[in-house]
């Protein structure tokens, strides 16, 4: 087991390195100069030139390519991920409001996507074939097909314009500190955002705990424990769900992770202030390091995930040996 | 040969593979069309080709047959449509933002022609009609406003309107007015400027004086008394209208024709004076036509251009060259009567025919064809509707007819820029499927079978892509390409980004898959046999490996449908103007927006869910069909 540990982990070596090296390319690859991006540009022109000279020299850039990549590595080893020229302030400070708000949206998000998935999907191949079963395989292939902002733009035109039940967008103000209502508020901005990406989540999630649930079923453990004449509540909780949990504990590791990812379109719909939103407005603003920062924690995250993920499967199920 | 046993087709000889199992041609074909066709119906039982079994299997998939057929119908509507519906990127038409779908912008009422027509008029998607017996009708679509609190419907004639007997009419962009027999002005409709509103000052003329003639225009009215005095009011800042007539001119107005930043007017001695800004060129009007040399009995103006009738029968016009208004075609025959649409003149001659040019982006061109060889006595050209009446009092309606989906915010017609839209939304998704599946099929064919080093360096690969997000990283790919290439290499670019970013999952697929296959039992029996490594490879494991491909081109083509749409929607994707069903949707993220506007938001999203859906119906179904565990879950 340690020795497959330690092997992945040389292994994930190289994947991080070129993953770095592609992530710092693409960033140097982004039109515009940020040197240029920084200044003022009222400046007259001999001014702006000797102030220009001194940007790039403050931010690195009359380095070649190898140096500048080299010293971004080091810095980012050592905690600090530049300059947000967006947010005007370092890249840490700026998205750690936003990354806030996506993980509370996440929360919900997820612990909703669970609390629906897991008995539906359960229940679905247990009565494989009913009508409920049906039901539910349609509604995942349907909402597997739409587009997150079909969904946004629906529930916004239902809920927020028609009935005005809800605000369409935005985020909760502490207009008199904080007390119960701003709490309370942050549930009814939410709950619009929270819909979108949990019928957006639902659809996979369904079909995998249900596959998971009938590849259980169909195990020789599950006819044994049937010829024994045990009651069928036993056989599915104790036989069938059991170890049908052992592949569903993957996409439990899995969202434990997606927590931190923000949702681009989602966020920029509801004009909710989180890390995929903020991603969105970095992008079109030429904010480079925030954008670079962002994209190698998010690849991170996904290559840690695979890993946990990877090592608690063997972990919980003693029939895979992990070499 | 038709007797030849079961035995010997299902056992085959290395000899026989080597007559078919030569290319990846034979591959296809083994798998889809069956080699032999002189078989009893026992026999044929007994060999059925995977492919014909996935075929029956599929179709026995109702879903899939409904994803089958929905799939295909958008693929008509969007390609065979594009073919049929060319679109004119360039063009807009601002005057028709933000219409509500209809399409009976034409459908005049039976009642006007009964009665007789004695007057038409046509705004941008309503037109409104006098009878002879002084009643007014308006059909058409309610031009959609997002002001309610200064507006009345339109189609919702007044009251006072409708009660009293009227004598003339007049529809502006979005509004209209009507003058009944007493002198009272009515008005309906948007009323932003109050231009659907008479004044104090304009009720004290009315009172003293005899109304010659109404004018509507963009945001403006004009009333021309019989004395030759003209007013204006509504929206009339912009267009410098709000300065009075100057004196010289003032009182001797016999006609008026208004376009959107001028009034063009008719004087008395038979000369052409204008008002509004001087600059544009429907305001330099021809010294010959200011000195008196010539002297012009009629006017009309469209948008841009202003025709003049003289007392000698010759026509003579100026303005913008655009859309062909110029461009008078020969004709025989004594002009009657003249008037122009936004972009279109109509002349009626003496002999009854009518003479048009102009543009023909609504079908402002295609008269009907049963109106031929009737002698019509009345014309009426207004914005994009027309409108002919004959001598029995028929009335012939041609040019636009609506809109099926609506128009966006610069008035282009969405039910073009849909199928247009499909195209390319079809197109790129189709491409970055192929892309990725085709790399997919690279790295994990190769790892698959040559292990050892080559499968864990293209592994390692794998989990680089693996790893990156893939809509961040699609948003910053495509911002890098931005602004260095045209619009169609963008594109392309779209296209790149969407197939690289897609295939690592189905490379680990295939690559598993090789795995698993390569340890199954018959590839043993095949080798026990002497079957060649290469025979087991192509006839004996690709098979197997390329049903789970089939299935994930068509899962992935939903996807890269859905990431294409998203990433448009953002402004990531395909710019415009070059529509697609993705950023057709950008300029609906504003709440006005989605409330009023919901066309313009609901229509390409159900493009997409819809097509996407046919998609993965099909998807579902051949999984099923190809995997025949699959019955039993």
């Amino acid at each position: 087991m340690l020795k497959y540990i330690v092997k992945r982990l040389i292994s994930l070596i190289p994947v991080i390195i070129i993953v770095s090296i592609m992530l710092f390319a693409l960033t140097k690859a982004m039109p515009g100069d940020p040197a240029r991006h920084m200044l003022n540009p009222g400046l007259k022109a001999e001014q702006f030139e000797a102030a220009y000279n001194a940007m790039r020299k403050k931010l690195g850039l009359d380095q070649s390519y190898p140096v500048q990549y080299f010293k971004w590595v080091g810095n980012t080893l050592q905690g600090e991920f530049g300059w947000s020229s967006l947010y005007n302030r370092p890249v840490k400070t700026a998205v750690a409001e936003p990354m806030k708000n996506s993980i509370i949206l996440n929360i919900f998000v997820i612990l909703l996507d669970l609390a629906i998935t897991i008995p539906v999907g359960i229940h679905c191949a247990v009565k494989r074939g009913s009508l409920f079963d049906s039901f539910w395989q349609v509604f995942s292939l349907a909402t597997y097909s739409m587009p997150s902002f079909f969904v946004a733009l629906t529930l916004i035109f239902i809920i927020a314009i028609n009935l005005n039940w809800l605000p369409a967008g935005g985020m909760p103000i502490a207009a008199y500190g904080k007390d119960f209502a701003y709490y309370l508020s942050w549930l009814k901005y939410m709950i619009l955002p929270v819909i979108t990406l949990t019928i957006i989540g639902l659809a996979g999630t369904i079909r995998y705990v249900r596959n998971a649930m009938l590849d259980a079923l169909n195990e020789d453990y599950i006819r044994t424990a049937r010829s024994k004449g045990l009651s069928e509540k036993v056989v599915i909780y104790s036989h069938a769900f059991r170890n049908a949990l052992i592949p569903i504990s993957t996409i439990f590791i899995w969202t434990i992770f997606s927590l931190f990812s923000g949702s681009p379109i989602t966020e920029t719909i509801f004009a909710w202030n989180g890390i995929g939103h903020v991603l969105v407005k970095a992008v079109s603003n030429r904010d480079y390091m925030l954008v670079c920062t962002m994209n190698l924690f998010f690849s991170m995250l996904s290559i840690t995930a695979n890993l946990v993920a990877d090592l608690t499967y063997g972990f919980i199920d003693p029939r895979i040996k992990l070499e | 040969m038709e007797n030849r046993p079961v035995q010997e087709n299902t056992t085959r000889t290395e000899s026989d593979l080597k007559k078919t199992g030569k290319s990846f041609f034979s591959m296809l074909k083994r798998l889809f069309v069956r080699e032999e066709n002189h078989l009893s119906v026992l026999e044929e039982e007994a060999l059925q080709t995977p492919g014909m079994t996935i075929l029956k299997n599929f179709f026995r998939h109702r879903l899939g047959i409904i994803g089958l057929v929905g799939f295909i119908l958008v693929l008509c509507f969007s390609f065979v449509g594009s073919r049929l519906k060319p679109i004119n990127l360039s063009y807009v038409e601002t005057a028709l933002r933000n219409i509500r779908p209809s399409y009976n912008y034409l459908n005049f009422p039976a009642e006007l022609a009964k009665e007789g027509v004695k007057q038409i008029s046509s705004g941008v998607s309503f037109s409104i009609g006098l009878s002879e017996k002084g009643k007014v009708y308006v059909w058409g679509t309610e031009p959609s406003y997002i002001m309610e609190n200064y507006s009345t419907p339109i189609l919702k004639i007044p009251q006072e309107v409708q009660d009293n007997e009227i004598v003339r009419v007049v529809a502006g962009d979005r509004f209209a007015l009507a003058l009944d027999a007493q002198g009272r002005l009515y008005g309906w409709g948007v009323n932003n400027f109050k231009q659907a509103e008479t004044t104090e000052v304009l009720r004290m003329r009315l009172a003293k004086k005899k109304v010659a003639d109404i004018l509507g225009g963009e945001a403006y009215a004009a009333i021309l008394f019989e004395d030759g005095e003209l007013y204006a009011w509504g929206c009339t800042m912009p267009n410098r209208l709000d300065k009075s007539v100057p004196e010289e001119i003032q009182g001797r107005i016999k006609k008026a024709v208004a376009s959107p930043m001028n009034i063009i007017m008719l004087l008395d001695d038979g000369t052409v004076a204008t008002i509004g800004i001087p600059s544009n060129a429907i305001a330099q009007i021809p010294e010959y036509l200011q000195d008196g040399s010539v002297k012009i009995v009629d006017i009309t103006a469209s948008y841009r251009a202003v025709l003049a009738l003289d007392d000698q029968g010759n026509l003579h016009n100026w303005g913008d060259v655009i859309h062909g208004i110029l461009d008078i075609p020969e004709f025989d025959g004594k002009v009657v009567a003249m008037d122009a649409g936004k972009n279109n003149m109509t002349l009626l001659l003496d002999n009854g025919e009518v003479v048009y040019w102009g543009a023909d982006h609504f079908g402002q061109l295609k008269m009907p064809a049963n109106m031929q060889g009737k002698k019509i006595v009345k014309i009426f050209s207004d914005m994009f509707q027309n409108y002919a009446i004959a001598e029995d009092g028929s009335i012939f309606a041609w040019g636009n007819k609506g809109f099926l989906f609506g128009t966006d915010e610069q008035g282009r017609d969405l039910f073009t820029r849909i199928i247009h839209g499909g195209r390319i939304s079809l197109t790129v998704g189709a491409i970055s499927v192929v892309i990725s599946v085709i790399l997919a099929l690279i790295v994990g064919m190769t790892s698959g079978f040559f292990g050892g080093w080559v499968d864990n360096a293209l592994m390692r690969v794998t989990d680089v892509f693996m790893s990156i997000p893939f809509m961040p990283i699609a948003i910053t790919l495509s911002s890098v390409v931005v602004g260095k290439v045209s619009e169609m290499y963008r594109i392309y670019l779209i296209m790149v980004i969407l197939g690289i970013l897609g295939w690592p999952g189905l490379a680990r697929l295939v690559r598993a898959q090789i795995l698993v296959e390569r340890e199954k039992d018959f590839v043993l029996a095949a080798k026990a046999l002497g079957v060649k490594q290469r025979n087991i490879i192509v006839r004996h494991i690709l098979p197997n490996v390329f049903n789970l491909v089939i299935v994930n081109i068509t899962l992935g083509y939903a996807s890269s449908l859905l990431s294409e749409a998203g990433l448009s929607f953002l402004g990531f994707g395909v710019a415009p103007p070059t529509p697609s069903w993705g950023n057709m949707l950008t300029g609906a993220q504003s709440s006005s927006v989605i409330e009023y506007y919901w066309w313009r938001w609901l229509i390409p999203g159900l493009f997409v869910f819809f097509a996407a859906l046919s998609i993965n119906l099909v998807g579902d179904a051949l999984r099923e069909a190809m995997d025949p565990k699959a019955n039993e879950k």
